[in-house]
């Protein structure tokens, strides 16, 4: 398999909060390889997003404590280096897209005055050569007539052309590592699309690695070749999406998949959908045992009291479960 | 369409907004959000309404339940014209047709609890006996356990606080409900749960459903027939079993292969929509959607298609189809 570009190793991230205190990540591992695309899915409050701002370290802190792990980014650890250091992998190596492209851009500066001002942050260029590389860069993600844009402000565009732009700017100093958070749940299905297809386009021309964040399995089998479950804040499942959505071996990954209603499938007249029962778990409430033990259909007394061990029953995947592979 | 009055009669409704004010833009056109959809539902029948952000499905489903009054068109509910109903006789009408909301957080008053939000549909029609069995009785039928009568909103989760308002839409026997994206703000584990009691629902109580969505799976699994929404018209309506396999407007094949996913794999080449939904204030002359089409001819600059049956049943406005 090709090279490691970023490895993460038993991240546990603590809130310390007037509500209470808990752990958003529970101990998360995987590793992303260049060139690839790997998605992490969940479910609201999984903890996908702190994952994604622990590894360019902007969570809060406080409330935000990484109280565990490595992030080996380039041979170093992220999380052992200094603020200034870290102002130089942030944007540069590693970009990130917000999950809320409203709220992440200036809406009293230009598009144009934002992206110059990401590429004069970690490229010396003059303010002419500056505005010309913009116009390129919003040519690449494909917006129509880019030196206009440059002009206009944010609530000008619409929501897909905000993302764009958002693109744009991430791209920008051509970084090893793009994290792309929820880049088109926002989106309606046809510019979800171009968006996706836009991403997929970059990935192989740049070669860049992509963590891909989303909640929907369908963008996954898209354009991820591999795929970590989370649950409350721990890695269930990962494997290559073909794999492990042809053959989920842990439950949770197997309701994922089957309560979703596929286009095409022919329903039987009532014919109701297999669900997932109960609810997801809050962090200040995590269940004993296996995490997802309260709404699995194969929970033991071993489940409720045990925490399940990492299997990994070929190279390409690793879950974590009591089962046996197969047994579901 | 039968002799008989249809349960639901929606003739040529039109709902306009007046012209949005735009920092550095001059506007002076309307906003047609809803610009002439005829359709009608049969009693216990779903259908299902799709299209893309701002298509105007919110808006129609609000106009035609009388939140909104219709700039022109006509609604007809078990035979009578909204229009023509008095204040009274409207809130009458009202206890029939229900509507639930995309997202339960808004749209139940937080500082109530869960007690009072399902009081409230009874108290507002002056029952007055027996409210708080019919409360328990509704929670039940929704899933939900009689502990739930003392919460409030943000002790509850997603899940549970959107039952809670199926439960207050149905509280009446409703003979029509307009969902509004009823799962999509759910979690994916969740929303298989509210489908399934919205079916349950549906089939136990013959409730009949316009179904508004933007997930095209899960409305090709819930409904009857489906009306695909574009720039406020309703450019195909047919049977979801027939849209689904027989697509006849490009619109709706885009929508359809534009669904990522599992099982649509092969057919992903076909139809490319580029750019955006135009200005609803401003729609493109001839067919709105030739701006995006990727089949558009000349002629789509410049007529304007109207629906027509290709099918049995199944409706299409588009040039092209018009051999
Ligand atoms: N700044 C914060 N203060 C307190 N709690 C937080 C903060 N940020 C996140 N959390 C909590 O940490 C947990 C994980 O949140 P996270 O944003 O990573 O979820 P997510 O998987 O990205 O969900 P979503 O799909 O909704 O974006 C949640 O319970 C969330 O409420
Ligand atoms: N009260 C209003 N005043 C002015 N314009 C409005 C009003 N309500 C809706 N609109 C506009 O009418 C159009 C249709 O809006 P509507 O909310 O019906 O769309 P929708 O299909 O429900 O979209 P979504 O999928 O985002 O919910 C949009 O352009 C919207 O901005
Ligand atoms: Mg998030
Ligand atoms: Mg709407």
């Amino acid at each position: 398999m090709s090279q490691i570009e970023l490895d993460v190793r038993n991240l546990k991230v603590f809130f310390s909060t007037p509500q209470g205190n808990f752990l958003a990540v529970n101990g998360i591992n995987f590793q992303l390889h260049r060139g690839e695309t790997l998605a992490l899915v969940g479910e609201s409050g999984c903890g996908k997003t702190v994952s994604a701002l622990s590894i360019l370290r902007l969570l809060p802190e406080p409330p935000a404590k990484i109280t565990s792990g490595e992030i080996i980014f380039a041979g170093r650890n992220l999380l052992s280096l200094n603020a200034k250091q870290m102002r130089e992998i942030r944007g540069k190596e590693i970009a990130m897209i917000f999950q809320d492209p409203m709220t992440s851009l200036n809406p009293v500066l230009t598009v144009g005055q934002q992206v110059i001002e990401t590429l004069l942050r970690h490229k010396s260029l003059n303010k002419k050569e500056a505005l010309k590389i913009s116009a390129q860069l919003l040519g690449k993600v494909e917006l129509p007539s880019p030196e206009e844009k440059l002009k206009q402000f944010p609530h000008q565009l619409s929501g897909g052309m905000r993302q764009r732009v958002m693109i744009a700017m991430a791209l920008a100093c051509e970084p090893k590592i793009l994290i792309a958070d929820e880049p088109t749940t926002a989106l309606d299905v046809l510019i979800q699309a171009q968006i996706l297809e836009l991403l997929e386009n970059l990935k192989n021309e740049t070669g860049m690695s992509m963590l891909l964040i989303t909640h929907d399995l369908g963008v996954v089998t898209e354009i991820a070749e591999r795929v970590m479950v989370m649950y409350a804040g721990e890695g269930l499942e990962t494997g290559s999406t073909k794999d492990l959505l042809d053959s989920p071996h842990h439950p949770y990954t197997k309701g994922l998949i089957s309560s979703r209603p596929h286009l095409g499938s022919t329903r039987e007249k009532g014919q109701r959908l297999t669900e997932i029962s109960g609810s997801v778990p809050s962090p200040h409430q995590r269940p004993t045992g296996c995490a997802f033990h309260p709404r699995c259909d194969w929970s033991t007394e071993q489940c409720k009291t045990q925490k399940p061990l990492l299997q990994t029953p070929n190279q390409n995947r690793q879950f974590s479960c009591h089962l046996q592979p197969g047994s579901i | 369409m039968t002799d008989s009055p249809s349960f639901l009669e929606v003739r040529n409704l039109k709902k306009h907004f007046p012209p949005r004010k735009i920092i550095l833009q001059n506007n002076t056109a309307p906003v047609r959000a809803v610009d002439g959809i005829s359709f009608t539902l049969k009693e216990g029948e779903t259908l299902g309404l799709v299209g893309e952000s701002g298509c105007g499905k919110s808006t129609a489903a609000r106009t035609l339940l009388r939140l909104e009054i219709p700039t022109s068109g006509s609604v007809h509910f078990k035979g009578k014209n909204l229009a023509s109903l008095s204040e009274t006789e409207l809130r009458n009408q009202r206890k029939e047709m229900q509507m639930i909301f995309q997202d339960p957080f808004s749209s139940i008053n937080p500082r109530r609890k869960i007690s009072d939000v399902l009081r409230e549909p009874f108290v507002i029609h002056g029952f007055k006996e027996n409210i708080s069995e019919a409360v328990v009785k509704l929670l039940d039928q929704v899933g939900l356990s009689s502990d739930y009568v003392n919460r409030y909103s943000h002790e509850m989760s997603g899940g549970q606080l959107q039952r809670v308002g199926i439960a207050r839409a149905i509280a009446l026997n409703p003979t029509l409900v307009v969902a509004d994206e009823p799962v999509s703000a759910l979690d994916v584990s969740i929303q298989a749960q509210i489908i399934n009691l919205m079916m349950d629902l549906r089939e136990k109580l013959g409730i009949a459903f316009l179904f508004i969505s933007h997930d095209m799976s899960i409305v090709e699994y819930f409904c009857d027939r489906v009306a695909v929404m574009y720039l406020g018209k309703i450019v195909e309506i047919a049977s979801s079993e027939e849209i689904y396999k027989r697509p006849a407007h490009p619109y709706t094949e885009a929508l359809i292969n534009a669904v990522p996913g599992i099982e649509s794999g092969q057919q992903k080449q076909k139809l490319k929509v580029r750019g955006d939904i135009p200005d609803p204030s401003s729609p493109p002359q001839g067919c709105s959607f030739h701006t995006r089409c990727p089949l558009k001819e000349k002629q789509c600059e410049e007529m304007e298609p109207n629906l027509k049956e290709v099918a049995s049943g199944h409706y299409v406005a588009c040039l092209l189809k018009e051999g």
